[in-house]
């Protein structure tokens, strides 16, 4: 009787493994390869003759917002690149990000804590998602996904996605979303093999939301408040808006919030996470956000530990609670809600709830060497 | 102030414990059966998703029959007056199995929607949630999971929070992980005249103002019907409310929110022990009566204050008393089953209540109360107030936990609770919906 059990339960278990093994072999699956790519350029196309009254377009190509060869997504002038110091995983894929705005037309950083902008109507953020083919030649050849663009027309932000072409000349308007295979080599040499989620429309919102109102995340002045590289040179990205007159009243940068970058490794380990936290998960987990329902929040600003996380008992999170105690348990991240939401990949459990289906083993890693490093007697 | 490690009481009776596992019952029934039904098209299903993502204020969302397999959200973009129906809950089913990404099948936003006549199957996470609606109605659709393995199941079938004006009728709620029907920091609320089965918690009414709950049945959950006020959330207390002519009965279904044999983790459901009828915790301003309290195993109105989860309990304008009840009118039938030994406050319950070891509760009091008030419980400071005519037949308990595991005590008198006192709440709005 036992035995035949357990040879039910060898051969269940082997099995299991050659599936296991057969979805790793990659060249099984049907891949996307750079020999699906048409060289394409992008149509001469004015941005002063966009008609807002018509958007969404039907294709990304209808903006006008890039120039020369369709792939290299080279803006366009006045089309300008941004970047925030911490940016949000999305399943290891690369961003480019660019900011375009009416002629004449500026933006006012609030005074609130997070620096905060008001942006002209018909300003656009136009977001492009990629994959490298080989992450150790992030200029060498990719695949474009997708592009999300958000445009602020009668003081509204609406977003609207487009997804790329296989053969990559040009992107198209669609709602409801899609699932497509994507295949890299990391940073080690692996093959990596997900099926990469583009949310639908409205799923949009379940970041971009403040009081269940559309909003930009990344453009804040503690997001912006660094240097990049431009085509001219490097410069504060603040500094530089300032300088093409997209900023009014612009003091000079020590004037305004800055987050860290949380790769940056020469900056207070508790600075990273919380810049970890805020850029991953706070647009959600603040009083204003659709997970205020469960009081823990996570902004960079956060000083309570109680909301933090720390000795917090789940209020709605079902199974996403694992088996433990607290959001946070100081000195044990193991131990920690936080960190079993970020690294399971259970639909229902992982966090953030979209935009993911990968766990993202550094911010893992960094956020437990905190949990860890924490002192629990400084709580009690 | 905490029960200390009821983990050595645990360990004493764990062998009788393992015994009687088997006492609490499991249950995957369903209502009809969504795979005789017509699969909808592929194009079908995106102009679902479409109507919801392009949705105009005043829009009626028919859907036609059929099982509707979504592999994305639908959710409703903070809209007006938006009308969702289907065919009839056995007719038009949206299925979420093959859902990959998000925390919920259906996610409404905006102002006086309704939804009705469909069923919602297999969400990973929640079954339909509704955040800062007002105006939300919720109208004989049911949520459910169909794993035969209920420890795949999502987290709340239905699911309303941050709303006003809630109303939940003729709705059917089956298999959560969590609870059935749960409304969060919430104000306004009617539940009636719905059916709640195999859930770890039937009906939760949590953090919330103002709610009626009556005309229900919670029937096979572990917990029927529970009322509770949770620390540290942005409505950071509820109280008003009120549940009549329900039928709790038979709530004996093991709870499965954590896997068998594990400890609760820090979900306050997990510890809900199997065969409890209703349980308030840290609730205020409740009344319980006109309910059909039966064959519940371990008991049938537990009392307790948030004491009894031993969680922190330093939270701004938020009490973990529980204050203000009145119990009345209620007609109770116990059980020959023994009552729950796998939960602490279960083993509580068997082990030290004031009428026998493994002898089923009618209702309990944990004895906890504010100790600013007076010095001893007997003048009854929280005003828990129970007016059953068959009271000195009734298995009441009044815990005394202060001291402990070490020294839980136990009394049979209810004497300094027989009391009457006053619950207010007016739902009359939502009633002729």
């Amino acid at each position: 009787m036992l035995s035949v059990e357990f040879r039910i339960l060898f051969g269940v278990l082997f099995l299991g493994m050659a599936l296991s093994c057969s979805q790793k072999t990659s060249e099984e699956i049907e891949r996307w390869e750079p020999s699906a790519i048409v060289v394409a350029e992008w149509p001469e196309k004015s941005m002063d003759q966009i008609d807002f009254a018509n958007i969404p377009f039907k294709n990304l190509s209808d903006y006008g917002f890039f120039k020369g060869e369709v792939t290299a997504l080279a803006p366009k002038d006045r089309v300008l690149p941004y970047a925030p110091a911490s940016s949000l995983f999305t399943d290891y894929a690369y961003k480019s990000r660019f900011i375009w705005m009416p002629e004449g037309e500026t933006a006012t950083i609030n005074p609130d804590e997070e620096g905060t902008l008001d942006f002209p109507d018909q300003t656009i953020l136009i977001k492009n998602f990629y994959y490298p083919l080989d992450f150790a030649q992030p200029q060498g050849p990719k695949r474009i996904i997708e592009t999300r663009l958000m445009v602020k027309q009668n003081g509204i932000w609406e977003a609207y996605p487009y997804i790329w072409k296989d053969d990559q000349s040009d992107a198209e308007y669609k709602v409801v979303g899609a699932e497509q295979t994507v295949h890299w080599k990391d940073a080690a040499g692996e093959t990596q093999v997900i099926n990469y989620l583009v949310p639908n429309k409205n799923q949009c919102k379940s970041c971009h939301n403040a009081n269940e109102v559309m909003v930009p995340i990344g453009v804040k002045a503690k997001h912006l408040n660094h240097t990049i590289d431009f085509l001219e040179g490097a410069s504060n990205q603040l500094v530089k808006w300032a300088s093409e007159g997209m900023l009014n009243g612009f003091d000079h940068p020590e004037a305004y919030p800055k987050m860290v970058d949380y790769f940056d490794s020469k900056e207070p380990l508790e600075l990273r996470a919380k810049a970890y936290l805020d850029i991953n998960c706070a647009h959600c987990h603040r009083a204003e956000g659709p997970a205020s329902t469960s009081g823990l929040f996570l902004t960079y600003e956060e000083k309570d530990p109680l909301k933090l996380g720390v000795f917090k008992t789940p209020v709605a999170a079902g199974f996403g609670a694992g088996s433990f105690k607290y959001a946070i348990l100081p000195g044990k991240a193991d131990e920690s809600i936080l960190t079993y939401r970020m690294e399971t990949n259970i639909v229902g459990a992982a966090m953030p709830e979209i935009g993911r289906v990968t766990t993202h083993r550094e911010g893992l890693d960094l956020i437990k060497t905190w949990i860890n490093g924490m002192n629990v007697k400084a709580y009690n | 102030m905490k029960i200390q490690n009821l983990q050595l009481l645990a360990l004493f009776i764990f062998p009788i414990t393992f015994l009687f596992f088997s006492c609490s019952s499991s249950t995957t029934e369903m209502t009809f059966d969504s795979s005789k039904l017509r699969k909808a098209s592929q194009e079908e299903v995106e102009k679902v998703i479409e109507a919801f993502i392009l949705a105009q204020d005043g829009d009626v969302i028919e859907i036609p029959e059929g099982f509707y397999s979504f592999k994305t959200q639908l959710i409703l973009d903070n809209k007006n007056n938006i009308q969702i129906k289907g065919q009839g809950m056995d007719k038009t089913v949206f299925s979420f199995r093959e859902l990959k990404t998000g925390g919920e099948g259906v996610k409404l936003v905006g102002n006086e929607i309704l939804i009705q006549d469909l069923s919602i199957e297999d969400a990973p996470g929640d079954g339909v949630k509704s955040q800062h609606v007002d105006g939300m109605t919720f109208r004989r659709i049911n949520v459910t999971w169909t794993n035969g393995d209920k420890s795949k199941n999502g987290t709340y079938a239905i699911y309303p929070v941050q709303c006003k004006n809630v109303l939940i009728d003729e709705c059917i709620a089956s298999h959560s992980k969590d609870a059935g029907i749960y409304v969060g920091q919430s104000e306004n609320i009617v539940v009636k005249n719905s059916l709640a089965f195999g859930n770890v918690a039937g009906i939760e009414i949590e953090n919330s103002d103002n709610a009626e709950v009556y005309g229900n049945t919670a029937r096979d959950n572990s917990g029927g019907i529970l009322v509770f006020n949770l620390p540290g959330l942005p409505k950071s207390d509820g109280k008003g409310t009120k549940i009549y002519d329900n039928d709790i009965i038979t709530n004996n279904h093991v709870n499965f929110a954590t896997p068998l044999g594990e400890d609760p983790n820090g979900n306050t459901v997990t510890m809900i022990p199997p065969g409890s009828g209703i349980i308030l915790l840290a609730a205020k301003d409740v009344e319980i009566y006109n309910n059909r309290i039966h064959k519940n195993k371990t008991v049938g109105i537990a009392i307790a204050n948030y004491h009894v989860t031993g969680f922190p309990m330093d939270a701004p304008n938020w009490s973990p008393f529980t204050s203000n009840i009145y119990v009345h009118n209620n007609d109770f039938k116990r059980t020959w089953r023994f009552p729950d030994l796998t939960k602490e406050f279960g083993q509580l319950i068997s082990v030290y209540n004031a009428h026998g070891k493994g002898k089923t509760q009618d209702i309990i009091y944990d004895g906890f109360f504010d100790q600013s008030l007076a010095e001893n419980i007997l003048s009854n400071p929280m005003n828990i107030c129970v007016q059953e005519a068959g009271i000195a037949e009734l298995h009441f308990t009044l815990f005394d936990l202060w001291e402990g595991e070490a020294n839980i005590k136990a009394s049979k008198d209810y004497n300094p609770f027989v009391c009457q006192t006053e619950v207010f709440t007016d739902v009359s709005h939502l009633t002729h919906k």
